[in-house]
This record gives structure tokens, sequence and C-alpha cells, in this order.
């Protein structure tokens, strides 16, 4: 995933203090961020608060962070660890819809519906790298540095991920 | 290959989080960058400490330096308040008003005070007296009970409401001193000071002996009452209307029909604030102030550390400015927590006051 083009003056200000260039760093980087979240954990509050976190421990780790690094990859890092985490515990717990939760208005299907249920199916850290793959345009070998994951297991879940995906929504 | 996927609440979600990260940015500590000569100075500094370490002189030095607690080059006294208002202090024998030039007014020999809601008036407690003064200490009108604390004052310009305690009964009266009526078939209260709900409507959460919060309102229902709750320290209101329940163990928020919004563990609080805007909540605990964003609870930054413990935490009006009272160092430490970071502090504080005082509120400038 490419940097954006004045990343680096951007972070360098923020790191000075100016609000200003967080902020653009934040409206640059927060809808693939945010957008990550939810195609991994599919609840839309749960993906505010993960991709809210992670600007958070942006804003605490940001005097240590080395310019010459890309910003992007770093902060997903956080975001879809933390998405998957936040899925694995949702799958083991039975949990009960909130009292004052209100049911979604009723409005038609489209394709973004079938894909994302399709996506919804399969298990969370298939999810997280097909997201990183096909949402956040991440390279396979980036995202086992993302991951921690060995390039042949990253290329593997890819397959099976997609695998299922043509198979759901075909 | 894109997935063609449309995320919901997209533009609603950004609109929340950009206050909460503007927040945690605007009270971030910037840390130096290291220069290059970092390890000359780190073998250097290394040096001197193993030298200080092994001679007795050196030995001497650090262990001033442990025991040393409180914030260097503070004011020798309160001269001034870095923002408008004015502040409530309450000290083992009297209570006070502290103006915005640091001049400050005994308003008399009570246990306990609270500002009214625009800090036209105090309410001061004696153990048979609530009373209701000028902020200059004129008395406008007292009244005689048992055992009476914890006064609360709450309301609007045209119709105020005092509540206070009188033993482990919840009272009310009116703000010029009439009606005063025991809030009648609540379970006792507990010694937690009542809060109101900022506004009209006369609502008031108070905690019970039986470990729960109750939400009262005046016109006699009760619109909630929380489950049972270990160790209740404070209830409070933020302006937005959440209620704030301050336990042992953490806290926890509530909305207006009694939902829970938001809890944390969070041990060890001693105090916790709202900010006037609703939006942060700063908390003190053993040897720490923090800042939380009020809807999640979720940490924006540590704002103040130092060897504890602090005693309280109080917003000035502008909600740019923290009050930390911080007794083992006899000072009180003013944080400005909105724009670059500066703090202020002020020694010999017991000495001013007669005891080290709790502050009761920063009030309306």
């Amino acid at each position: 995933m490419a940097a954006m083009p004045n990343e680096k003056a951007l972070l360098r200000g923020a790191q000075r203090g100016s609000a200003a260039d967080f902020e653009a760093l934040f409206r640059a980087y927060w809808p693939r961020s945010y957008r990550a979240a939810y195609l991994v954990v599919h609840d839309a509050a749960a993906a505010e608060d993960i991709a809210q976190e992670a600007f958070l421990a942006a804003v605490r780790n940001l005097d240590r962070f080395d310019r010459r690094r890309p910003f992007a990859p770093w902060l997903h890092r956080i975001v879809v660890n933390r998405a998957i985490d936040w899925a694995r515990s949702r799958a083991l717990r039975a949990e009960l819809e909130s009292p004052d939760a209100l049911p979604a208005p009723e409005r038609e299907r489209d394709v973004s519906d079938t894909t994302l249920d399709a996506l919804a199916a399969l298990p969370p850290d298939q999810r997280a790298v097909v997201v990183l793959r096909y949402v956040l345009e991440y390279t396979p070998g980036e995202i086992a540095g993302l991951l921690d994951l060995p390039r042949g297991t990253v290329n593997s879940r890819l397959r099976r991920g997609l695998d299922e995906l043509k198979g759901r929504v075909s | 290959m894109r997935l063609p996927v449309n995320v919901p609440d997209e533009e609603q979600a950004v609109g929340r989080a950009w206050p909460v990260i503007a927040a945690a940015f605007a009270v971030r500590e910037p840390v130096p960058r290291p220069r290059r000569r970092a390890p000359l100075l780190a073998a250097i500094a290394l040096a001197v400490a193993v030298a200080a370490g092994v001679t007795s002189p050196g030995r001497a030095v650090l262990g001033q330096i442990r025991e040393t607690v409180g914030v260097e080059h503070a004011a020798p006294a309160l001269f001034s308040l870095p923002a408008p208002g004015r502040i409530l202090a309450v000290s083992r024998s009297s209570a006070w008003v502290v103006q915005r030039d640091g001049s400050t007014r005994l308003l008399g020999p009570y246990s306990d005070a609270a500002w009214s809601p625009f800090g036209r008036f105090v309410a001061a407690t004696t153990p048979l007296q609530l009373a209701a003064l000028e902020p200059d200490g004129d008395k406008r009108w007292s009244l005689a009970r048992p055992d009476v604390h914890l006064p609360a004052w709450g309301g609007t310009k045209t119709d105020t409401r005092i509540a206070y305690l009188t033993g482990s009964r919840l009272h009310v009266v009116a703000g010029d001193g009439t009606g005063d009526a025991d809030a009648g078939g609540l379970p006792a209260a507990a010694r937690v000071r009542p809060a109101w709900r900022p506004g009209a409507g006369g609502v008031l959460a108070y905690a019970d002996t039986r470990g729960r919060v109750t939400v009262y309102a005046l016109e006699g229902n009760v619109p909630f009452r929380t489950g049972r709750l270990a160790g209740i320290r404070s209830v409070a209101w933020s302006t937005r209307g959440s209620l704030l329940v301050v336990t042992r163990t953490g806290l926890a928020t509530y909305g207006q029909q009694g939902q829970r919004l938001a809890r944390r563990g969070l041990p060890g609080i001693r105090d916790a604030a709202y900010s006037p805007d609703g939006r942060s909540l700063a908390v003190v605990r053993a040897g720490e102030v923090l800042l939380l964003e009020a809807r999640k609870l979720t940490t924006l930054g540590r704002v103040f550390a130092g060897r504890g413990p602090f005693a309280g935490v109080s917003w000035s009006p502008d909600g740019r400015w923290l009050l930390v009272s911080w007794p083992a160092a006899d000072q009180w430490v003013f944080i400005q927590v909105v724009g670059p970071r500066r703090v202020v502090a002020v020694s010999h504080i017991a000495s001013q006051f007669d005891g080290f005082p709790r502050v009761e509120g920063w009030c309306c400038p």
C-alpha cells in the first residue's frame, strides 16, 4: 500500500505538536482503518472502538515513531490484530443483544451485503488476511510482516478465503 | 481486485472519533527526540549515578531525591488562579472562597460546602446546621438539623434545590430555605455526596446503604436504580446527562434511562470529575492523574504523575485547567490540559487554609 505523498512532513509536524498535521493524518487513514476493522468484526460500534484505540495508540507513541517507516502499516497492524482478537473473543462468548439496541432499518440487499455476509462466514484469521489484501491492498509479503505470519500461511489463507468467498457469492 | 462492500456508519464514526483523538493529541506530552550525542551523555550520567551510589554523600543525595515529593519551583503562596473562576475549599475547621487574584475569604466554621449551580451562593454545613451563604460569607438562611453533611445544590437560575444528608436520611430543601422534606420512602443514604443532574427537572442521584445508586426525581418517581455496586465512592452527572459512578474497583456510566453506557475497571480512584463540556473525565489515582474520554472511558492520556497520594481533582470553569490537590507535598498543582502543557504549582497550602483543604469546586467566572 503506497504512503500518502506528504506523509513524512505531516508526521514531522505532528511530532512537533501541530494538531492540523495530525488531523490530516487522521483524515487520510481513518476511513481505511475503520473499514478494515468493520470488515473483520462486522460490528460498527466495535470497529469504531478499534480504529479509535489504534489512533489513540498512535498519539501515545507518536514521539517514538520512526519517520523513515511508513505510518499506515504500523497503524493497520494495530487495527487488524485488535480486530482479530475482538472477533475471536466474540466467537467464544454467547453475546446477548443490548436491550436498547434498535433493529437496523429494512432496505434492499445488494452485492455489498452478499459480500459482507460471505466475509463474515470466514474465520477471523482468514477474514483479516482477505481484508488486508483486497481492502487495504497490501501485498502478501507485507501482510506476512504485519501479522507475523510465514508468507506461505498468508498465501494459503488468501487462497482458501477467496475460494470460500467465491462459493458463497456465486 | 477490490471487494465491493459498503461499510455502515462511516461518516458518523469519523465525526465521533476525531474529537476524542484531537483531545488526546492536545494533552499529549511531547518526548524530546534523542540526539546523536546521547550515548556520551548516557555514559556520563551512568558514571555519575555509579559514583553517587557508591560514596556516602552520593547515597545521601540519591535518598534525598527519592524522598522528594512535589513540583519543584512551586510558588510559595497562592498569588492568583491561572483561569477565571473562584475555588471553594474546606479545611478541617472552616470553609473558604479563593478569588481569581488569589485572595481568600473565610466563610466560617463549616465542615462541608458546595457551590450553587451558578456560583451565586454556597451551601455549607456544620454538624447541626445547613446554611446558605453569599460567597463573601454573609448568611442568607440556615436550618437546624442533626448530623448534617454532604450538601449538593442543583437547579436552574430560577429554581434551585439543595439535597443534603441528615444522619442517613436524604433531605431536599428549596434554595430559599423553604419546604425542607425527607425524600420519603427511599432507602437510607450512604455517606456519599448526592448529585443533581444539571439543568431543570430536579433529578437527583444518591448512593444507598444497600450499595445501589438511585436516581430520584422531585416529581416523586424513581427513574432508575442500579444493581449493587461494590464500594461506591462518588456519583456525578455530566452536562450531557450521563451519570458517573465511581466504586473502589473502577467506574461506570449510565444513560438517562439507566442503561449502562460504559464500564471500566480502574482500582484506587480517589476522585473523578467531568470536564465542563462533559466530553472528558479527569481521574485521580494514588500517583497519577488520567484524562479519560467520557463516553467510552478510554484513556486519552496521563496528564500528571508523582509520588502521591493525590487527593482530589477539579476543572477550571473554562475546561482548560485541572487543579490537583497533593496533601503529601502540601501543594495545589494546576495543570493546563488544553493547548501547550503547563504545570503551575503552589506550595504551603496548609498554612494558608488552617490545614490542607479539600477543594469542593472551581466555579463560575
